[in-house]
């Protein structure tokens, strides 16, 4: 018997007893759409992170003083500044060290006429625009010449010049920072959030040694808050670690036994911790895909031996005209398969629709890829064959002459 | 066994067991039946003129003894080579019709030739034109409830016959069916008979359904009591029981 002469028959089966068949599926339905959106949200989180990761710029490393003990009171971190321009300079000379930028930070009170903000300043070098992927919408970054000469300029964050300015261009006008007048150069194009300063719409940029003179007040004169230094590639990422941990070690003369007096954070670390909570989230749906998916398979297996008993007669009727046990067999598996298949493809759409809803709120994207329809098609069309052939086989192995007297 | 011989029973015994204990209900029953015959059984309930039936339908393998129906020796077939004989060597026709409920008249009758593998578009054409022949044309597109008994068994029939059978099976056609109904079946039968030398074996209690048939045999408990001229058999028939008389004298008069 033909194939598509089965499927047709298995489909009015189907149709048969549309509010039972609907019932039989919904386990499936659950189960599938729950896989589906197991893929979608563990793909979904992983873009999510690398989106993130762009915006706070790839393969960074954050190395600042550590808690030490001073006069046997342990510190907040950062509040011994231990780290310097000369230790960013070193770092940056590494091999395995694309760019270092060392940063000096403080919150101050900005004014634009009678307008002011309250918000993080951050004095740095040009390199940190490369390295953490600062992009300009108008206007220029900050210059080495900037830096040398402690010229008052400043590169504004997107959001923070809109407060400030409306829609007048900031480029050019002048801005008050702690009641110092500074020369705005620039806006940023950048948003979403920093590593080290909230949201990086809301920073001003300023030279280091103009934040150093006119904003904070260091240990030394040469003091920095933290460097950011970004390694060559992913692939390298821990070489550089360990490169920037032996040179700072040696050039702060800490002993052997020693503890650092510095540490080096990783934002790679902040990924991986972001992705195995998307792997667990993926788990947690998985399980629940699959404890329905089992449920829903007996489900199906149930309905389906309820069924063949219920067609006996037709049974009977088909093997006297000449069904073979296969024939039989064929028809209640490929109808088990199409329940499930059908089932797995409303699941498929009911999961697209749960993805296009959530990404539609514009907080996190949700896709439904091929690949996770592929798999779920595949997989609906397992649990049939898994629980359609027993009932199935039941159903072959009948005997015409009692099927034939079965009323 | 010549190529003229349809049906051979030698010796067929059927036993039924339930927990161990055997029942037997054939008890040894010889019958040739030639191509082009027209032969009714009959016998009274628990006579196994049933299991005979099923037998005959290679619904169910003999107990002992042999059975060759059109040069296929049944006893040694397996399940699945029983299925491809019934569906080319047998056509049923039950007393309740057993039509497939979901489908339309036209899909039923051109199932036995999709088991046999035929193209759904031939099988759609070769049953409408039996639909034809049976006088249902029409009323193809039809689902079997839609229809009357008389219609149904007509629809049965041209399932029957879609594949060309050599031998047609009809188990108690009119037992469903009004007096004037049966008429036009069994006028369907004859003419099938008659036309076209199709074989039929028809089981019946009925001794004026018998009547139509040229060769009756008769089973009582398990064995053939008669086996001959279907009128001679009819008047054996009537002599043991005055109600069939009557019929007898009918068949006469006709």
């Amino acid at each position: 018997m033909r194939f598509t002469q089965l499927l047709t028959e298995s489909l009015g089966a189907m149709l048969a007893n549309p509010l039972r068949t609907l019932l039989t599926m919904l386990g499936i339905i659950i189960g599938i759409a729950s896989v589906v959106l197991m893929l979608a949200v563990g793909d979904g989180i992983k873009a999510f992170i690398n989106k993130q990761l762009a915006v706070l710029g790839s393969n960074l490393v954050l190395v600042q003083a550590d808690v030490r003990k001073s006069a046997g009171v342990r510190l907040r971190t950062g509040s011994v500044q231990t780290m310097t321009m000369d230790d960013a300079e070193a770092i940056n000379r590494l091999p395995s060290v694309a760019g270092a930028a060392p940063m000096l930070t403080v919150f101050s009170q900005i004014s634009v006429g009678n307008d002011n903000a309250n918000t993080q300043v951050q004095g740095t070098t040009p390199a940190s625009f490369r390295i953490r992927n600062l992009r300009l919408a108008r206007g220029s970054p900050i210059t080495d010449v900037d830096v040398a000469s402690a010229a008052r300029v400043a590169v504004l964050g997107k959001k923070i010049a809109e407060q400030l300015f409306y829609k007048v261009d900031p480029v050019g006008q002048s801005i008050r920072i702690d009641n110092q007048s500074f020369q705005v150069t620039g806006v940023l194009d950048n948003e979403g959030q920093s590593f080290d300063a909230g949201d990086i719409g809301e920073v001003v940029i300023v030279p280091i040694s103009t934040a150093r003179i006119t904003l904070v007040r260091t240990a030394t004169p040469r003091s920095v808050q933290y460097i950011v230094a970004q390694s060559r590639s992913a692939a390298t990422l821990n070489d550089m670690v360990a490169d920037i941990k032996e040179l700072v070690r040696d050039r702060h003369r800490i002993r052997a036994d020693d503890e650092d007096d510095f540490r080096v954070v990783n934002f790679g670390e902040f990924a991986k911790s972001g992705e195995a909570i998307a792997t667990g989230l993926s788990v947690a749906l998985g399980f629940i895909g699959a404890v329905s998916l089992v449920v829903g398979g007996i489900g199906i297996m149930n309905i389906m031996l309820v069924s063949v008993t219920e067609r006996t007669r037709e049974i009977g009727i088909r093997m006297a005209i000449g069904a073979r046990p296969s024939d039989v067999l064929w028809q209640f598996l490929i109808e088990a398969v199409a329940i499930c298949v059908v089932s797995g493809l409303i699941g498929i759409a009911l999961s697209a629709g749960l993805a296009a809803a959530v990404s539609a709120s514009g907080k996190f994207e949700l896709v439904v890829g091929v690949k996770a329809i592929l798999i779920a098609t595949l997989f609906s069309g397992a649990v049939g064959v898994f629980f359609g052939f027993y009932p199935a086989r039941r159903a072959s192995k009948l005997q015409p002459v009692e099927c034939l007297r079965y009323e | 066994m010549s190529a003229a011989t349809l049906v051979e029973l030698r010796g067929v015994r059927k036993s039924y067991f339930s927990n161990r204990v055997e029942t037997p209900v054939l008890h040894g029953i010889d019958l040739v039946m030639k191509r082009g015959e027209f032969v009714a059984i009959m016998g009274q309930s628990g006579s196994g003129k049933s299991t005979l039936m099923n037998v005959l339908g290679c619904l169910d393998t003999p107990t002992a003894g042999s059975y060759r129906l059109a040069d296929a020796d049944v006893g040694t077939l397996s399940r699945a080579a029983l299925a491809g004989l019934r569906n080319r060597t047998i056509g049923f026709v039950f007393q309740s019709f057993n039509l497939l409920k979901r489908m339309s008249i036209l899909d039923n009758v051109a199932l036995p030739l999709i088991y046999a593998g035929v193209s759904r578009s031939e099988a759609r054409a070769r049953a409408q034109r039996q639909l034809q022949r049976v006088g249902l044309g029409e009323l193809a597109k039809r689902q079997p409830n839609q229809l009357s008994g008389g219609q149904q068994q007509r629809a049965a029939i041209a399932r029957a016959l879609v594949a060309d059978p050599p031998l047609i099976l009809a188990d108690e056609p009119t037992g469903n069916l009004d007096t004037r109904t049966s008429a036009e079946i069994m006028a369907v039968f004859t003419e099938l008979n008659r036309d076209r030398g199709q074989s039929i074996i028809l089981v019946t209690h009925e001794p004026d359904i018998a009547a139509f048939a040229h060769r009756l045999v008769r089973l009582k408990d398990g064995l053939v009591l008669f086996d001959g001229a279907a009128s001679e058999g009819l008047r054996e028939l009537a002599r043991e029981d005055s109600a069939v008389a009557a019929v007898v004298a009918q068949g006469a008069a006709r």
